[in-house]
């Protein structure tokens, strides 16, 4: 008979305190502040309870920072997946075996360079005199200046550009591994039944991939909220306010424009509840 | 017109030839069967026939049309795949229908076709099922189903029962029969269990290491193997093989190995004085000696007993070499004694030694 033992009990409690004090205490302190009217300015401060958030649906670039935030994780998340599903199928069809293994460690180099550096990569790449992303557009028109992280219509497709290029080839990687996983026996039969290429991608292995496909889009999607690094170097919310997603504004509010650090801390907060509420639905609807 | 033709096929796998100048001509109506050992390079040829494999050398054609360069779905055949193949998120019914959705045939018609099918097939209960809600047997049938709706030219069929268990695999090989029976199409059909290729062939092509051995009706095949592999591949119990040496002798002649000799007429054979022979017999050919006769006798003592039911397959030694025999469970001996068995010559086979070629008359 194996004997109750404390041991695994003993093991385990210490790390999962710490583990609740880490991940508790800053929410807490976040929610506590929330309520208050802190700044950086003064060290005195009173609870006001929920005037911070009252005062958040009026602050029309709080709705502004909203608005690009949505934005933002639908472009890039929808353009990951669509970059990832068609260059892995892309591979999947028309390279060799050798080739897939050359392409897959070029498309993996991209998602290992730290963010930061990826941006001031990109950024430089998009600068309207020297950058080889312009120098098409110069080549064109002759030398005509495009400077993409500038213009309002455009600067947010640009950062998201560099979002897509690290992930989505990362995906597409993945997207690849997973169809080598299938059965082949399914993709002859649907040859034999006359689909096309495509149509065997989009019938046959796709539709078998859904759970693996569904995941990775989640996956994404949470990457896609934590989006700071490369904003801020990028465009610093720029031109404007276009760019200014939640945190980015959080960021100013709290710390560089007035050192609002509860009216910030509303906002973390109104985004965290926002996160959890909308990804257990829709984890939910999935799991349906 | 023959339904399919092979002349001078070759398939190679970079420098490894897997087949080589195979020239085969299959009739309409009819139902071959491709059978051989593991790795003969059945599959491959089956799934050449497919579109599956490139053709290396040589070409195949299709209701007279050539097919090297066309693509599976526009060969006019449909395919059973040994592992059923199906769509797994897809209902039994869009599983069945997939072909011709993509052949752009009306909705009305596609209803139709595959209630009908799936009515001859007793699918109709399961048409909103996915696959792996539905048994092993069913869903070949669904495979089956699948390949029925397109009404091609030709099925193909790559070891569809070698998935189920014994049971379900005789339930099938008989539905299989009837179906082939009621719709007539052209069909080719790899196995490796011989049972299946003789129940079902019309006529078997028996392979091995990518050439053919033999090809010809199941009675032929069993009757007249043509050489040892052959012979010693068809047949369960196997057929037993003993080494002897062929000499003339006034009435006939004598076959002698050093533990026995047999005396035969011989004019069934084609034999010539001196040669090293391979005599072969099979176990149910073998029938218990007379207590006085002396002609032809195998004997030796009983090692081994298995019991089969109606029937007892007797396992002795004889010059080294096992010999097998399978008499009635009645008459059966007991284990460590002696037995002693005979032969008619109508039932002997004869092989060259060296070439292993059948010394019957043609």
């Amino acid at each position: 008979m194996p004997r109750r033992s404390s041991l695994p009990v003993t093991f385990i409690v210490p790390t999962l305190v710490i583990l609740l004090i880490l991940s508790m205490v800053p929410t807490l302190y976040a929610i506590i502040i929330a309520l208050q009217n802190r700044e950086l300015s003064s060290t005195a401060y009173s609870y006001v309870w929920f005037s911070n958030f009252y005062d958040l649906f009026f602050d029309r670039r709080f709705l502004n920072a909203v608005w690009v935030s949505v934005k933002w994780e639908f472009v890039t998340v929808i353009a990951t997946m669509v970059v990832a599903i068609g260059l892995g199928v892309l591979m999947f069809e028309a390279a060799s075996p050798r080739m897939r293994n050359v392409y897959c460690l070029l498309f993996i180099i991209p998602v290992l360079l730290p963010r930061v550096s990826a941006a001031f990569v990109w950024k430089f790449a998009y600068h309207p005199l020297y950058g080889i992303a312009t120098y098409p557009y110069r080549l064109i028109t002759g030398g005509l200046i495009f400077d993409p992280l500038s213009k309002p219509a455009t600067a947010l497709f640009a950062v998201a550009s560099v979002d897509v290029w690290q992930w989505g080839l990362f995906f597409a990687v993945i997207v690849l591994k997973l169809l080598e996983t299938l059965p082949p026996q399914p993709i002859e039969a649907a040859r034999l039944d006359h689909a096309k290429r495509w149509q065997i991608h989009a019938y046959v292995t796709l539709p078998m991939l859904k759970a693996p496909l569904v995941s990775l889009m989640f996956v994404k999607m949470i990457e896609s909220l934590r989006s700071f690094d490369l904003i801020y170097v990028m465009t610093r919310g720029g031109p404007g306010v276009a760019t200014e997603t939640l945190d980015m504004y959080a960021f100013s509010q709290g710390f560089i424009e007035s050192g609002k650090v509860s009216y910030a801390s509303a906002m973390a907060v109104l985004m965290m509840i926002a996160t959890v509420i909308t990804f257990t639905m829709l984890w939910k609807r999935v799991q349906a | 017109m023959s339904a399919i033709v092979c002349s001078h096929v070759d398939k190679a796998y970079g420098a490894t030839t897997v087949i080589r100048d195979l020239n085969l001509s299959i009739e309409e109506h009819e139902f071959v069967v491709f059978l051989g050992p593991s790795g003969c390079g059945k599959s491959t040829l089956l799934r050449m026939l497919a579109g599956l494999e490139d053709i290396s050398g040589g070409e195949v054609s299709i209701g007279g049309k050539v097919v090297n360069d066309l693509d599976p779905g526009d060969r006019g055949i449909a395919m059973v795949f040994q592992n059923y193949a199906l769509y797994p998120h897809m209902t039994i019914f869009d599983n069945i229908a997939f072909g011709l959705k993509r052949q752009k045939v009306p909705k009305a018609e596609i209803q139709q076709r595959v209630e009908a099918v799936s009515k001859t097939l007793g699918l109709d209960p399961y048409l909103g099922r996915k696959p792996t809600e539905l048994s092993g047997g069913q869903q070949q049938r669904v495979a089956i189903a699948r390949a029925m709706i397109k009404t091609p030219k030709v099925f193909l069929f790559d070891e569809p029962l070698s998935n189920l268990d014994a049971k379900l695999r005789n339930h099938m090989r008989i539905e299989i029969a009837r179906l082939h029976q009621s719709l007539n199409t052209t069909t080719v059909y790899v196995t490796h269990d011989q049972l299946e290729a003789m129940t079902l062939a019309d006529r078997i092509v028996l392979l091995r290491d990518g050439r053919i051995e033999q090809i010809g009706s199941p009675a032929e095949i069993y009757e007249r193997p043509a050489n040892l592999f052959v012979a010693g591949f068809i047949g369960t119990p196997n057929m037993n093989f003993i080494d002897v040496t062929v000499s003339r002798v006034a009435n006939g002649w004598t076959l002698t190995n050093p533990g026995t000799a047999f005396t035969i007429d011989g004019s069934r054979f084609t034999l010539q004085d001196g040669e090293r022979a391979v005599l072969g017999i099979r176990p149910p050919d073998l029938r218990t000696a007379t207590p006085g006769g002396s002609e032809n006798l195998l004997a030796g003592t009983a090692d081994l007993i298995e019991f089969h039911g109606n029937d007892a397959l007797v396992t002795f030694a004889l010059g080294g070499k096992e010999i097998s025999a399978l008499v009635s469970s009645r008459a059966c001996p007991i284990i460590r004694s002696d037995v002693r068995y005979t032969f008619d010559e109508s039932s002997l086979h004869l092989f060259n030694a060296a070439s292993g070629a059948s010394l019957l008359r043609q």
